[in-house]
């Protein structure tokens, strides 16, 4: 099979340009979801029964149930015009057809990654033993204390693999960033591509720029679960 | 801006019901041909053979990384080419459908390979001595002894890949192929653009109906698989 070398590594280079894109688009979500996603998980791991339970479960459920496409073809088509109806009715004078269209995929990833993460962080706090909060509240720590003290260090280092999972996932997921038009990985692949037909060099660029990008993901969160986990394999011993 | 036309929602629905079959198409194709590609993969890993070893893991690794919608476009640009110009034969007018799961074959074999080695593994080998030892073949070993009881182990994470599968199906309608999406899409593009939040939510409803029955069946499946072990 003929494959054009000279496009391949020119547009690798191109590619290699676009890996900030994925990057923000990876690391931007996580961060902004983290509070939300802890949130839920803790109004999820209360005990009896609560008036934000049922609205945050259907939340979860539904962003877990529905294939992420769809979720960004709903907020892609729902919040610009919503947007601009608000900012009309309130007199602004801002287009927000103009904004950079990163800023509905950070919205859109940010949705979904708090369902997910939250669904991690509920089974790393569920791992972690009931009695360690009553012995930190019996020794005068708050609840806040106890939590970000006792509970959270423990509960990270159970949530690690799966955060790992929900990380390539994410960075897999940003592919779909093209779809509301912003440049990623993906996009100026296509883009460049579609030039002189060239697409299965494009895209084996992109291909391998996932790969190399989820291969050094994965590496950072051996070593973090690595250096979190140290007081747990020195028990061991 | 328009208020949201509840009529709308529930006149949708009609029009892309019958599109159900496309998607559903493509989760059963996949999941045929997945299982058989993700057992010779398992077997592979499980095997003593050292290169089919390193071969199955890298294949693993290399799915793992990759988003579903760059293998679907390699393979639906790349597969046609490749045909054409090393086997000579022509399939650039094979069914859409053709492609689609090629892709998500070599997309599923992966993590289903990874659910029945752990599921393998899981079942204690000295059942599999035993049931040498009074005189079963291998192969009879294997399929009416460890088979079935891998099977109960490996269902809950099965399950859980067949949903992902069909959550990731939803990308065939990139390459032009008509499912649900698709349809959406199209009727979508048919009112310019208007009532695209009423279509996109009745697509999200059937696929929520579409998660929680695959996850209710498969619950079924594994407590009819398992009803020998409550017995017991």
């Amino acid at each position: 099979m003929e494959i054009n070398y000279k496009f391949l590594i020119d547009t690798f280079y191109i590619v290699l340009a676009a890996v900030p894109t994925t990057l923000k688009l990876t690391i931007i979500p996580l961060l902004a979801a983290a509070p939300f996603a802890f949130t839920i998980a803790l109004i999820r791991l209360q005990k009896g029964k609560s008036l934000w339970k049922v609205p945050v479960s259907a939340y979860v459920t539904f962003v877990r149930g529905t294939p992420i496409v769809l979720q960004i073809l709903m907020i892609y088509s729902l919040l610009p015009s919503l947007l601009n109806a608000l900012m009309k009715a309130w007199s602004f004078d801002i287009n927000v057809f103009d904004w950079d269209p990163i800023f509905y995929a950070y919205i859109v990833f940010t949705l979904n990654i708090i369902a997910l993460l939250s669904e991690v962080l509920r089974s790393a706090f569920g791992s972690v033993e009931k009695g360690q909060l009553e012995a930190a509240e019996c020794a005068g720590l708050t609840k806040v204390q106890a939590y970000v003290h006792i509970l959270l260090p423990q509960a990270m280092v159970v949530a690690m693999p799966n955060l790992c999972n929900l990380t390539v996932n994410l960075i897999k997921g940003t592919s779909l960033a093209f779809l509301m038009t912003v440049k990623d990985m993906t996009a100026v692949a296509k883009v460049s591509a579609s030039y002189g037909y060239n697409y299965i060099e494009a895209y084996l660029d992109v291909f391998v720029g996932y790969i190399i990008i989820c291969s050094i993901a994965q590496v950072l969160f051996h070593f973090a679960e690595a250096h979190m986990g140290r007081y747990r394999l020195s028990k061991q011993k | 801006m328009r208020p949201f036309s509840l009529q709308f929602l529930v006149d949708v629905f009609p029009i892309l019901l019958p599109f159900l079959s496309a998607t559903l198409a493509v989760v059963v194709g996949t999941i045929f041909f997945g299982s058989i590609a993700g057992g010779l993969l398992a077997w592979a890993k499980e095997g003593s053979y050292q290169l089919f070893q390193r071969l199955a893991q890298a294949y693993t690794y290399i799915i793992r990384c990759t988003p579903p919608i760059v293998l679907l476009f390699i393979v639906f640009y790349g597969l046609p080419k490749f045909c054409l110009e090393v086997l000579d034969t022509n399939i650039n007018d094979y069914d859409k459908l053709f492609f689609v799961i090629i892709s998500f074959t070599l997309l599923f074999a992966a993590p289903v390979s990874e659910v029945m080695r752990s599921a393998y593994e899981a079942i204690d080998h000295g059942q599999y001595e035993a049931a040498v030892s009074i005189g079963l073949s291998p192969w009879q070993a294997f399929f009416h002894i460890v088979l079935p009881q891998a099977t109960v182990v490996a269902l809950p994470n099965f399950g859980n890949s067949v949903i992902s599968l069909m959550k990731d199906g939803s990308l065939a309608y990139t390459i032009g192929f008509i499912d649900l999406i698709g349809k959406g899409q199209l009727i979508v593009s048919m009112n310019y653009g208007a009532y695209a939040m009423e279509t996109y939510l009745a697509l999200a409803l059937i696929y929520l109906m579409l998660t929680i029955g695959m996850e209710k069946l498969f619950l079924w499946i594994e407590q009819r698989f398992s009803r020998h072990k409550q017995a017991a």
